[in-house]
């Protein structure tokens, strides 16, 4: 009988319970030990050393140079600058359109169901196909958007070879492919507010606006900031766009951290320094990680 | 007037936006179904109707081959991932095992970006042998389903099966029993959703597929980022191969929905 042994043996119970925990656990963690933390630890010495494809040895220790030459690198600025404008750009546009048609899609009763059904489609899409679909239809002379585009007057759009355009070019398309995922979520913290404040709000005389700003807004407020950190987190990791639609081009105009690095080790081949550069955006993402922890533990 | 004008409005902006999500997909099954040149036309025309192209990337491509490559390693990633996650958000859940230091790290191993793992990945199956296998890319693909699924299921098991459980100790079943026999049925629609959606995770894999996969062992997004590369323009089988890719995806979206969120918002949201 459990609650009857006393306080021995409910340790000697919650003991149990910790190890029976413990060997549940030791297959996953054996598993994410061997694929991810062991790698992880690899790139650390390895950023730490003279390595590279054309002598792929550890011979060379060569302490925090791959990290100076990362940092004093013009390229590796420009990407991880360009980087926190891209994300910053696509998870603000995507909120505010996403928020608007979440608010909407949340008055709605009619065709409520058709909307939502359409909106989930490009969610689970690969980013190499929607890459790979939109590169078609941006093709200056054969693609079918300039060709809808000179039909209301407009000239062709250079959409991928200009240095100017192209990253907006990116940021339209990852809107497209993205923005259902800010909809989906904040709709569903939109659906499980209360009703009772707005009826007091009304009573008081409040209009929808005010509602919005008082009420809908500070108790969006855990949910908004979860997505909006899972989003960004995910948007920081952007490479097969990049890969199938611009390959960081033109020049480097879009060349996104996750795709330099990439062109440093497998194009550059030196393998120490995209390693270090590979370490300063993990520091980053682990910050970001333990702010989304905070907020997710506020939600549950 | 006013109530009339209040509801139109919304429906409006909701039909274009729903409209410039389908279209894209609309006309890319279009292509698919003309000829190669009518799919060039610019203006479009409608031309011929046919599936041709659906034929060519058979007898053109090695498309069967990526095709049954991404099943395999999707499959497979995911039969491994899905027992082990189980296990651990069981554990994470009733035991608090490892407490906040393990689950941080299972959502920063979530969070990782791929372009971190692929580097040592590389080097590590180029020593071992791993390189261009079938094994290598399924380890490689277990750094994203395995986090993903440990702590996505965690919100699972923090449900109501706890009293059940409970119950069952009291009747003599061991915490194994309770784990097997009560946890994991009562679960059981989550966990076949959660299994389908790392499915979809590493059916949509291209960093390591792309860095770590040979020509036997290329997968599906890698397999038509170089159709395109190769065919230069020839967008009508393209559009074909895009088409039956997705296919999958969609397939499974109905069975998904009732989890999505949870599954999109890493369980903070049901």
């Amino acid at each position: 009988m459990i609650g009857i042994g006393g306080i021995g043996n409910a340790n000697a119970a919650d003991r149990r319970d910790a190890r029976f925990g413990y060997a549940l656990s030791a297959p996953a963690l054996t598993m994410l030990f061997l694929v991810i933390l062991f790698p992880v630890v690899s790139a650390l010495y390895t950023s730490l050393h003279e390595y590279t494809l054309i002598a792929p040895n550890y011979d060379t220790f060569s302490g925090f140079e791959n990290f100076m030459l990362a940092l004093g690198d013009q390229e590796f600025r420009h990407s991880a600058w360009l980087t926190a404008k891209f994300v910053v750009g696509v998870v603000l546009l995507e909120f505010v359109i996403g928020f608007a048609v979440a608010l909407m899609l949340n008055k709605v009763e009619r065709f409520k169901p058709v909307y939502y059904a359409i909106l989930l489609c490009p969610l689970l899409m690969n980013p190499v196909i929607v890459g790979l679909i939109w590169r078609m239809f941006l093709h200056p002379n054969l693609g079918i958007v300039n060709y809808l585009l000179s039909t209301v007057g407009f000239g062709p759009v250079n959409w991928l070879g200009d240095t100017k355009i192209a990253i907006w070019t990116i940021i339209l398309v990852d809107i497209w492919h993205q923005v259902s995922f800010m909809i989906v979520l904040l709709l569903a913290g939109l659906a499980s507010l209360p009703k009772e404040p707005y009826e007091a709000a009304r009573v008081d005389g409040a209009n929808s606006f005010q509602c919005f700003i008082h009420i809908t807004l500070p108790m969006m407020r855990t949910v908004i900031v979860v997505t909006l950190l899972i989003r960004l987190i995910f948007a920081v990791k952007t490479y097969d766009l990049i890969y199938i639609m611009t390959r960081g081009g033109p020049g480097i105009s879009t060349d996104l951290l996750s795709y330099f690095i990439y062109r440093t080790a497998f194009v550059s081949l030196n393998i120490g320094e995209a390693s270090a550069m590979s370490i300063i955006l993990l520091a980053a993402i682990l910050a970001l990680t333990v702010y989304l922890y905070r907020y997710m533990r506020a939600i549950r | 007037m006013r109530v009339r004008w209040g509801s139109f409005i919304p429906h409006l902006i909701l039909s274009a936006f729903s409209l410039a999500i389908l279209l894209p997909l609309v006309w890319i099954v279009r292509v698919s179904l003309t000829d190669k040149l009518t799919a060039y036309k610019i203006p479009p025309e409608i031309g011929h109707v046919g599936i041709e192209n659906y034929i060519e990337i058979f007898s053109a491509y090695p498309f069967e081959r990526w095709f049954l490559n991404s099943l395999f390693v999707a499959l497979a990633s995911t039969a491994i991932s899905l027992p082990l996650a189980t296990a651990m958000a069981y554990a994470f859940a009733r035991f608090n095992t490892g407490g906040i230091f393990l689950r941080l790290g299972v959502l920063a191993s979530q969070m990782l970006p791929p372009i971190i793992l692929v580097l040592p990945l590389f080097t590590l199956f180029f020593t071992t042998g791993l390189m261009q296998t079938h094994l290598g890319l399924i380890l490689a693909h277990l750094t994203i389903s395995l986090p993903f699924l440990a702590w996505m299921l965690v919100s699972f098991f923090e449900g109501d099966s706890a009293s059940l459980e409970e119950a069952a100790r009291i009747d003599g079943a061991t915490r194994w029993q309770a784990f097997i026999l009560i946890a994991v049925p009562v679960a059981a629609p989550g966990i076949l959703a959660a299994g389908l959606l790392g499915f979809i995770l590493s059916w949509n894999e291209f960093l390591f597929a792309l860095v770590l996969s040979g020509a036997d062992t290329q997968t599906l997004p890698v397999g038509l980022a170089s159709m395109e590369t190769h065919a230069g323009v020839e967008i009508a089988p393209l559009a074909a191969a895009t088409v039956l890719s997705l296919l999958p995806v969609f397939v499974l979206l109905p069975f998904l929905r009732k989890y999505l969120i949870k599954g999109l918002s890493l369980g903070a949201l049901k």
